[in-house]
């Protein structure tokens, strides 16, 4: 098989689920499962972060740079100042040999 | 101002939308370009690597089908229908995304098929926490605005990684693999209001810290996001039912 087909194979089994999803929201649910939905970017957002923080090679920095951004999103309110901020910490602990 | 009403309100909110992706800019770039870079020393000639942004446009399984291809053809090398297999898995989550996001952004038929090629997990996150603070919520044009903002700059970034990549410096050499969990800590950190939140942000994260240890990237957050949504709504039920009978 040619590498565009596997290309658009890729792309035939990757936009289907991102249609899906659009369109099964406006259905009416029960109690559960709104609360559920509700919970869903709580839940999916804090998956993304832990294995990219502590499943990486350089875990200590990451961590660091976490705390820092994190408390300063904490406190500002600023999402990109807590972005360059922890990004500030990263290289801060980097340079120093941290 | 006379007939400043029927002006459509789209493009206000799409520059709003492309804007707020901004800070997410500085750490997407440079995966792009790596991602070229990896396809094109797979064999893939700069046509396909542009193509595969063009379409499938999610970062993980470009990155593991770019790994793929570099066997694909030879004895034990990566079939193809173990790199489609590969994307589904780690792009299913994607499902989720959308059952979420469409709750909080009216959209009709036609743009929910426009805005579900765009989807990525940034703009997930972006639109579903910040679109809040848009005027009456997240619209079409925010969300597309968003989406957009990632596209043009992913798909800029590969063809600039595909074309000359080699001699640009690696993602690991900028230490920008660190932007992405703290955009995301960035949205998380305002939505820590009260007990119940804080368990399934912890619980979801610890899980899918474990989970990553066996399985792909895109399966993982399907799992730890629907199991930790799980007990959300289950620690949510078990609140009201315990303020129903003290009530009683």
């Amino acid at each position: 098989m040619s590498v565009v087909a596997v290309i658009v194979l890729m792309w035939a089994v990757t936009y289907p689920a991102r249609w899906l999803g659009l369109n099964l929201g406006r259905v009416n649910l029960p109690p559960f499962w709104l609360a559920f939905l509700g919970f869903v970017p709580v839940s999916v957002i804090a998956a993304l972060i832990v294995p990219e923080v502590l499943g990486s090679a350089e875990w200590p920095r990451r961590l660091f740079a976490c705390a820092v951004g994190g408390l300063i999103v904490w406190r500002s309110g600023h999402l990109a100042a807590g972005i360059l901020g922890g990004f500030a910490a990263y290289w801060a602990v980097r340079i120093l040999g941290g | 101002m006379p007939g400043s009403a029927s002006v459509s309100p789209f493009w206000p909110a799409f520059w709003r939308g492309y804007r707020v992706m901004t800070p997410l800019w500085l750490g997407m770039v440079p995966f792009a370009v790596a991602y070229a870079v990896t396809a094109r020393a797979s064999g893939l000639s700069v046509w396909e690597t542009q193509l595969m942004s063009l379409t499938v446009f999610a970062g993980a399984s470009q990155f593991a089908a770019a790994g793929l291809f570099a066997g694909y053809g030879a004895i034990g090398g990566a079939s193809a229908i173990g790199i489609v297999l590969t994307t589904f898995l780690l792009n299913a989550r994607h499902l989720l995304y959308g059952l979420s996001l469409s709750r909080q952004v009216k959209l009709s038929r036609p743009q929910r098929l426009i805005a579900a090629q765009f989807l990525t997990d940034e703009s997930y996150g972006m639109v579903t926490v910040r679109g809040e603070q848009e005027p009456d919520g997240p619209s079409f044009g925010y969300l597309l605005g968003a989406e957009l903002s990632l596209y043009t700059v992913w798909n800029a970034s590969t063809l600039l990684g595909a074309v000359g990549g080699a001699v640009l410096p690696s993602p690991e050499a900028l230490g920008v693999g660190v932007i992405f969990p703290l955009a995301f800590l960035g949205l998380l950190v305002p939505m820590l209001r009260g007990r119940v939140t804080v368990l399934v942000a912890l619980a979801s994260g610890l899980v899918a810290w474990g989970l990553s240890r066996v399985l792909p990237g895109g399966l993982v957050i399907l799992l730890a996001g629907v199991g930790g949504a799980l007990l959300g709504a289950w620690l949510t039920g078990q609140q009201t039912a315990q303020r129903q009978k003290a009530g009683l």
